[in-house]
């Protein structure tokens, strides 16, 4: 794993790499320090253009508080946002699920786990504070991970964040023992930085957030699908279908979840509406070849298989449309009587 | 009469064995929307970093450095979903364009490089 350094934290390891590389690198090196550590100060400050349509002050005031016990900041942060998002849980029924007592901690992708789990959502905001504050001004308040200590000996900590003031430059948050941490957005931003920026909110099935971003939605969507939560999947999908029509990714994501489901007529249309706003959907190509075939339509199941193989070519979809492909050509040709 | 009954035994297992087998293969190769989505976006981080590798200044700085880009071209293809995504990610935070222009190619040349294993510059502390 790669980490751009951000001011002096660059540490110099060079190993075995040419000599050639090693002199530009040290001749360099200053000259990109100081254009990092520019960059640094500037990420850290909220642009005050991008902000101007939201309210100048927040504070979420009806968020629960759960006080965490002894290194527990993952379930009480998270049963925080899962209540504010309609899910009756507590840190205590949440700890099983996310607390690593040998790491006396949590890890993000628990936290992940845990809210889909109970069909929410886990939506990552973009490493940006502006989509903090997005969030908090539609009324959602946001799970963040901060360090807070150094980078090179980290200490996670997981909050939320549950108001802003543009005025007074200040992030407010639920945060451990204490109700109501004010913090400098200076102070709160480093800290954030240091933890790459993780945050994320839960979202119900058929809401969106403050500024959706398509593959983050669906992303977001489809992982309910991979776990076999279909109910929740499907909301999602159709929430996604309103709100971007020009795409094959939600109507695709329904084909799926029907098909999963057993509704294999419906399942049918839904490809097909997939391919009729994407013709080279490989995805939908390749499983409406699937469904095709098992339902003794040979002919046109190999046209769509094919289809699915010529885009995948190079792509890590390579293998399954291959495999589709295989299978149709050693299929038993069926009489057409079949194919209903 | 020993000789039929292990004839027999090897008989019943291989085709137990192949058996086994062509379920599997019969198996519907359906496609989650979420592997679909992934692979989609791991198609458009290479791309982004495709695109940066081909543009003449990235190129001969590399070769200042002795680098063969078309090696580390081939390289990128071996970088996990992840490590994909982060190196995209990173170029896209790099310092570009006006009086740093230079600075920003060196850069992520050299990021490209760490991230395809070439060098090891940004590694952090154990």
């Amino acid at each position: 794993m790669i980490q751009a350094p951000r001011g002096a934290s660059a540490p110099l390891v060079l190993g075995s790499e040419p000599r050639a590389v090693r002199s530009a690198f040290y001749s360099f090196f200053t000259l990109v320090l100081l254009a990092l550590t520019g960059c640094a100060t500037h990420r850290n400050a909220l642009d005050p253009t991008a902000v101007a349509h939201l309210p100048r002050r927040v504070e979420l005031t009806d968020t629960p508080f759960y006080p965490q016990e002894a290194y527990q900041c993952g379930p009480a942060a998270l049963a925080t946002v899962l209540r504010s998002a309609d899910v009756a849980v507590t840190p205590d029924e949440l700890t099983p699920e996310v607390f690593l007592p040998g790491r006396k901690g949590s890890l993000a992708v628990e936290l992940i786990a845990a809210t889909r789990q109970r069909d929410r959502l886990a939506y990552r905001l973009d490493p940006d504070p502006r989509a903090i504050l997005e969030e908090l001004a539609a009324g959602r308040p946001v799970l963040v991970m901060q360090n807070v200590a150094l980078k090179i000996v980290p200490t996670w900590h997981f909050a939320v964040v549950i108001g802003y003031d543009l005025d007074a430059q200040t992030f407010t948050l639920r945060s451990g023992t204490i109700e109501r941490l004010v913090m400098s957005t200076r102070g709160f931003l480093r800290t954030w930085d240091l933890a790459d920026r993780w945050a994320m909110v839960a979202l119900k099935p058929g809401e969106l957030p403050a500024t959706p971003d398509m593959h983050k939605y669906m992303t977001a969507a489809a992982e309910l699908e991979a776990i076999g939560r279909l109910e929740a999947a499907k909301q999602a999908y159709e929430t996604a279908r309103e709100q971007w029509p020009n795409s094959a990714w939600p109507v695709l994501g329904l084909a799926n979840v029907q098909h999963a489901g057993g509704d294999l007529r419906g399942a049918e249309e839904s490809y097909r509406a997939a391919l009729a706003i994407e013709p080279d959907n490989i995805v939908a190509n390749n499983n409406l070849a699937e469904l095709l075939l098992a339902r003794g339509c040979l002919d046109e199941a190999r046209a769509f298989a094919a289809r699915a193989l010529k885009h995948a070519t190079g792509t890590p979809l390579e293998q399954a449309t291959l495999s589709t492909v295989t299978k149709l050509e050693q299929a038993t040709p069926r009489s057409e009587a079949e194919c209903r | 009469m020993k000789r039929l009954l292990q004839k027999s035994i090897v008989y019943v297992l291989i085709a137990s064995l192949v058996s086994l087998a062509s379920p599997a293969v019969a198996q519907a190769q359906m496609i989650g929307t979420l592997t679909g989505l992934r692979a989609v976006e791991r198609d458009a981080n290479l791309a982004k970093v495709s695109a940066v590798l081909a543009r003449a200044e990235v190129r001969d700085q590399m070769k200042a450095l002795g680098v063969d880009a078309t090696l580390v071209e081939a390289r990128l293809a071996a970088l996990t979903d992840a490590e994909l995504s982060q190196l995209a990610q990173n170029i896209d935070s790099a310092p570009a364009g006006g009086v740093l222009a230079v600075i920003g190619v060196v850069f992520i040349v050299l990021l490209i490089l760490e991230a395809v294993g070439v060098i090891d510059i940004f590694k952090k502390f154990p």
